[in-house]
């Protein structure tokens, strides 16, 4: 029998663990029996493209920048990344109030609300049933024995670049099959002058001494 | 079947899996992940049936509040042949929008969904939204993680909102819950979650027994006797 490699084996299995992650999700549980999802994977140029994408948001969002320094790096050893989409209105006929709109019939008449990250208002069952389906995923990740994170800063980026499309709200799930897990103290992603620049900006008051005191 | 002293054991064992299965469900749930990192759900275990029936009284009271929460009498149904329920809350939604900006909720900005009008609390009104929607990510990975647990110790469950509504009306559930949702679980041989027949909130476990054996048996004694 032919030997066959690590690295070979390593990528053929990530491959299936995603396609066993989708099947997951597909299956997860839904609130009204509702399956109206939309799942994708994404390869090497679109994942380049979210990364510097995120990575543009640097002054409104530290966090879309950081990710998107962080994936620069994760696409250098076997990655995928599952983006979740689904359509806003409600289906339900459930008239919850969740919304802020008295009825379903209602909140789906109200003018819709477009932005880069979501378009709304959205039902609140169908954001549950979009996250039950990344969760399912990420749990199947985790039994596969794959690193595995959820990431709304690049299922954003993924829905104002329009590689996911047609879809209202977005979630992401990115898996690794790095020799570490590069998705939790992600410390090398930040230079210690960069650090303190961005803490400073975004937590002003916690090394200000006296809690009155002017800002320059 | 005559309730020997082995069979009553395996009654009690059985209900002290369901104190363990609940609680390593919770434990699952309280772990699972939680945007940004924030902590906001918290699990209400229910395990006394005299509080379960309380909760599907409730959830049948609330049934009568509007129309379209008819299906409420049924998940009642269903929920009183659990063996716990726990109820799971979102304590954010309502009151701490998460600041980043999503639009889910369609205000833009969370400054404006701060100040866009709730819905009056009262009958027909499950939650007051405007919710922060992107928190309910949260209560969605809490329930995957209660799911995912019960598939692994391969016990029976069923998701129900009209639960977690029923716990806020009864005031169970913490002061600033916005949103909550109920997971009732089994460890019975065919789980009430699953097979349900049309009618069930009048056609069911209890109505047979009542109308077949209870109602009969002392006419059946009467003439045979």
């Amino acid at each position: 029998m032919a030997i066959r490699h690590m690295d070979e084996l390593v990528q053929a299995g990530l491959e299936q663990a995603v396609e066993l992650m989708v099947l997951a999700a597909h299956n997860s549980l839904r609130f009204g029996g509702k399956n109206t999802l939309k799942i994708i994977s994404v390869g090497q140029e679109e994942m380049e493209e979210i990364a510097n994408y995120a990575l543009s948001l640097g002054d409104m969002s530290p966090l879309a920048a950081r990710d998107g320094r962080f994936v620069m790096e994760l696409i250098k050893e076997p990655w995928a990344l599952l983006l979740l989409g689904d359509k806003r209105k409600s289906v339900f006929g459930y008239d919850c109030g969740a919304c802020g709109y008295p009825s379903c019939a209602e909140m789906n008449r109200v003018e819709e609300m477009e932005s880069l990250t979501s378009n709304g208002p959205a039902c609140m069952f169908r954001v549950l049933n979009l996250n039950l389906a990344a969760n399912a995923a990420a749990a199947a990740a985790w039994r596969l024995g794959l690193h595995c994170r959820v990431f709304s800063t690049l299922a954003f980026s993924a829905k104002a670049l329009e590689i996911i499309e047609d879809c209202d709200i977005v979630a992401s799930v990115a898996v690794s099959a790095a020799k570490q897990d590069p998705f939790f103290d992600r410390h090398k992603f930040w230079t210690r002058e960069h650090w303190d620049q961005t803490f400073e900006k975004e937590f002003p008051t916690f090394t200000r001494g006296f809690i009155g005191a002017v800002e320059d | 079947m005559s309730m020997e002293r082995s069979i009553r054991q395996y009654q009690e064992d059985r209900r002290q899996a369901v104190a363990i299965a609940a609680r390593l469900l919770l434990a699952s749930g309280t772990t699972s992940p939680r945007v940004g990192g924030v902590g906001e759900c918290t699990f209400h275990i229910m395990e006394d049936p005299c509080d379960i029936e309380d909760l599907c009284q409730k959830m049948e009271e609330l049934a009568e509040e509007k129309e379209k929460w008819d299906f409420f009498r049924r998940e009642a149904a269903m929920l009183r042949d659990a063996d716990a329920v726990i109820l799971i809350t979102s304590l954010r939604s309502l009151n701490d929008p998460s600041d980043i900006n999503c639009n889910m909720c369609g205000r833009l900005t969370c400054d404006y969904l701060r100040e866009a009008e709730r819905l009056q609390a009262g009958p027909g009104v499950a939650f007051t939204g405007p919710l922060c929607i992107f928190r309910a990510a949260n209560i969605a990975y809490a329930l995957d993680g209660l799911i995912s647990q019960a598939r692994n110790l391969g016990i029976d469950y069923g998701a129900y909102w009209s639960a977690g509504l029923a716990g806020m009306r009864l005031g169970l559930l913490p002061r600033d819950t916005g949103f909550a949702l109920g997971v009732g679980i089994s460890i019975t041989e065919k789980s009430p979650f699953r097979d349900i027949p049309l009618r069930y909130s009048e056609i069911n476990q209890r109505s047979m027994n009542d109308r077949i054996i209870q109602r009969l048996w002392p006419q059946f004694r009467s003439i045979y006797s």
